[in-house]
């Protein structure tokens, strides 16, 4: 055996590995991106970007029911795409062992906002599963696979940022051979797999038959759940990184740890709230083991000292113990330092389109992705933005909400090429088909570039890196029944503008598409950098772009060369025309008529 | 021998490209080499997009969390200056800082820089008793590859951390970057090393 240092993620792909996954799919969403990636560059197992949550775990689904064991790895709002195989397969059971990985955002570090999933898991009635390191991560997913088949159950397998992006030692065995586990020798089983009411009424009891059989099994697998004895004067149950955060502020404190958190071993819970003076409950966001552990008339202290809002940190565990800080620090600099923010880049395709929607008087319905960046100062050009998808839905029913104010704003959505395939077609077959006549911008920049560019249906490329179709967004806009279907060049802001008009101008639904490839993912200047080529008199209109190159605290324009792609944006809008691109005179002269 | 009898907790801080990642990585594969627990932590949501980028490493006999408790980093590693104050109160009060003297302007928001501390290195004297400032980019200059910066940045982290042997530094940044940077980080990691063990006194440690 080798140690080796791995994150969370890295290690559930160890996993899916080391436990002889046949499949793994998902769809990217932070944190849970790099499980995918890591298991597609391992090689062995076969992967699939799914073009959302719900097609991931229906794929996922299928290679089970084959004999297949399969994981599928999503972030905790997925769950909510997915959620409906997620539930009915819980009556189905498994083929092969299945997996779904759900990786939760504690703190929002990059979520719009921090549902905690295991509800999902008990509300589905599958067994739970929280590791709280690595090494953990790794053989929770090979358990799971075993756990999954034994007991006929999907699996959830739920972690958090922390866990998802720490790193901590792993034992691996280095001549490990990938091995699939199948389940050869398929045959049909009508009344398990065809969820028919009859069939399912009767699958409901095997349900909860099982439920009852992974409490037994909970209540005395070491592996999963154990009681740590220490002082008895405390005693703590806890689960996932929580466990970290207890261990490392109560070193000597009786710790109940429960890795399978559904069903919950109530014997175990029993038995270590009878051996300990005083029970607390240690545990992120929502009171879930709380609550369970009070309905067995045990009396825990937990939400009323822990936050139920944002992540645990070993300071918020300490504080809720009233145990003095750990650390004795340097005051902060409490002078307002500068911050670094989170800005659209330089050259990146999505600026011209909200500048251009910034001065139409528009209302706006945005969507999921870098470009969620134009809803700040100084574009400030997004009214909405709720969850994947929603942009093309939302731009519909506010146009029906506004007509019948007798406000007759245009109502444009704006969503990105890997959002638009996710969900956001079955959005424009309602407006087509509901009569709506908005307009839809087609963001399209090549990847999905806010989880850090993975491939998706209309890239052309798999995730196991061969080519394959490439979803033709001309060509869906046109069969789901939209007629105007255009495309506008984003770095031209006068020709963007006139589309955006025309399009509004029609009483039919429309969509323009705009291409402009990821600046992260292509990197060539577009242009040389702009030059200024006369006394910048400050009049600050090409600030308005809020471009990364430009700099104005001087009171004139500054522009950085290293940064400036040669968009020419900030050209065209130069009222004074004193700012140059090499070979973009032809865009300066019309501005000057 | 010299073996910890507590966690060392390393907070490290610095501006998205700059390699942040690169040398908490180094350290914590270091530390794993070494026979120590290890846990390495990071938050680079947006750091590609030019954002503060934080990573902490702890190292002993036995870790647990994977985050520094606020006020109990050892030593702040800074790849910038400003992200230095900013994250200033993560250290101990007999903690270390060693940074780097570089600044790196915030993109401006909206055509408007907020303006950049005056004198950011005063203020981390003032408050921290052991600072250690290194012109880690000049050095890396003259070497002929400014991103190697993190790496004379780690050289001089080494010579703070006495328990990891040198030979270890050395195997673990050969296996951890692709061989044709071997050469250069070998190189930016001795002249960090060089510069710290004149600067900071020989084998200081916390």
């Amino acid at each position: 055996m080798v140690k080796r240092l791995l994150t969370g993620n890295e290690a559930i792909a160890e996993g899916a590995r080391v436990g002889g996954a046949l499949f793994a799919s998902a769809y990217p969403g932070t944190p849970s991106t790099e499980i995918l990636e890591t298991i597609a560059r391992q090689g062995d197992v076969r992967v699939q970007w799914a073009p959302n949550e719900k097609v991931a775990l229906e794929v996922a689904c299928g290679v089970s029911l084959g004999g297949g064991r399969a994981l599928c790895a999503m972030k905790h709002v997925g769950v909510n795409v997915a959620a409906d195989p997620f539930f009915s397969a819980s009556y189905s059971g498994v083929g092969g062992g299945l997996i779904l990985v759900s990786a939760d955002d504690p703190a929002m570090h990059s979520s719009q906002n921090e549902q905690d999933n295991r509800h999902l898991a008990r509300a589905a009635k599958v067994a739970l599963l929280e590791p709280s390191d690595s090494q953990e991560a790794m053989d929770f997913v090979a358990l799971g696979f075993d756990l999954s088949e034994k007991f006929d159950t999907p699996v959830m397998l739920r972690v958090t940022t922390r866990t998802c992006h720490s790193m901590s030692p792993v034992e691996l065995d280095p001549h490990a051979r990938y091995e699939p586990v199948l389940r050869p020798g398929y045959e049909r089983n009508f009344r398990k797999n065809v969820l028919l009411p009859a069939n399912a009424r009767v699958r409901h009891e095997a349900v909860e038959e099982r439920l009852a059989q992974l409490e037994e099994f909970g209540n005395h697998e070491r592996a999963l759940n154990r009681i740590e004895w220490g002082d008895r004067t405390i005693g703590v149950i806890t689960s996932g990184i929580a466990y970290q955060y207890v261990r490392e502020v109560l070193p000597e404190a009786s710790v109940l740890k429960l890795g399978l958190t559904h069903p919950l071993p109530r014997q175990l819970i029993r038995e270590f709230g009878a051996g300990v003076d005083e029970l607390y409950v240690v545990e992120e966001l929502d009171p879930f083991l709380e609550e369970q552990v009070r309905a067995l008339g045990l009396h825990p202290v937990g939400k009323e000292i822990f936050p139920i809002t944002g992540e645990l940190d070993p300071d918020r565990v300490a504080r809720g113990f009233g145990i003095e800080p750990l650390g004795a620090g340097i005051e902060p600099v409490d002078a307002s330092l500068p911050l670094r923010p989170p800005v659209l880049c330089a050259g990146c395709g999505h600026r011209g389109v909200f500048y251009t929607l910034s001065r139409m008087g528009v209302a706006v319905t945005g969507d999921i992705g870098c470009y969620t960046l134009g809803s700040l100062p100084p574009l400030e050009s997004m009214d909405a933005c709720l969850c994947m998808g929603a942009s093309v839905g939302m731009a519909q029913g506010m146009e029906i909400a506004l007509r019948a104010a007798g406000d007759d704003r245009p109502v444009v959505g704006v969503i990105g090429d890997s959002t638009f395939v996710h969900s956001g077609i079955t959005g424009l077959v309602n407006t087509v088909y509901n009569g709506g006549s908005g307009t839809l911008l087609l963001l399209d920049n090549g990847t999905t570039a806010m989880t850090g560019h993975q491939e998706h249906p209309g890239t052309g490329v798999t995730a196991e890196g061969d080519a394959t179709i490439a979803l033709d967004y001309v060509a869906v806009c046109h069969a789901v029944g939209v007629r105007r279907v255009r495309e506008a060049d984003p770095y031209d802001l006068e020709a963007l503008e006139a589309a955006i008009r025309e399009e509004l101008a029609a009483d039919e639904p429309s969509v323009i598409i705009c291409r402009a490839v990821c600046r992260l993912v292509d990197r060539t200047p577009i242009a040389d950098p702009a030059e200024l080529e006369i006394e910048c008199p400050g009049c600050g209109t090409c600030f308005e772009l809020g471009c990364p190159a430009l700099d104005g605290s001087s009171g004139q324009a500054v522009i950085d060369p290293a940064v400036c792609s040669g968009c020419a944006l900030c050209v065209q809008l130069c009222p004074f025309c004193g700012l140059r691109i090499h070979g973009h005179e032809a865009v300066v002269q019309e501005s000057v008529s | 021998m010299n073996d910890l009898e507590r966690p060392r907790n390393v907070f490290l801080t610095g501006v998205g490209g700059h390699g942040v990642l690169a040398v908490s990585r180094v350290i914590a594969e270091a530390a794993l080499a070494r026979g120590f627990d290890v846990r390495r932590s990071e938050v680079h949501g947006m750091s590609q997009r030019g954002g503060s980028v934080v990573s902490q490493v702890r190292y002993g006999p036995r870790v647990h969390s994977p985050l520094i408790a606020r006020g109990a980093a050892d030593i702040l590693v800074s790849l910038e200056l400003l992200e230095a104050l900013r994250h200033l109160h993560a250290l101990r009060r007999d903690g270390i800082l060693l940074a780097n003297e570089q600044r790196i302007t915030p993109a401006p928001i909206g055509g408007l820089t907020v303006a950049y501390p005056d004198d950011p290195r005063g203020v981390c004297e003032q408050r921290v008793d052991r600072a250690i400032f290194l012109p880690a980019l000049d050095i890396a200059r003259e070497l002929g590859e400014e991103k190697a910066a993190n790496m004379v940045m780690l050289g001089a982290y080494s010579v703070l951390a006495p328990e990891i042997p040198e030979a270890t530094w050395l195997e673990t940044i050969a296996t951890a970057f692709r061989p044709r940077f071997r050469e250069l980080n070998v190189a930016a990691f001795g002249a960090g090393r060089e510069v710290a063990l004149r600067s900071a006194g020989a084998g200081a440690a916390p």
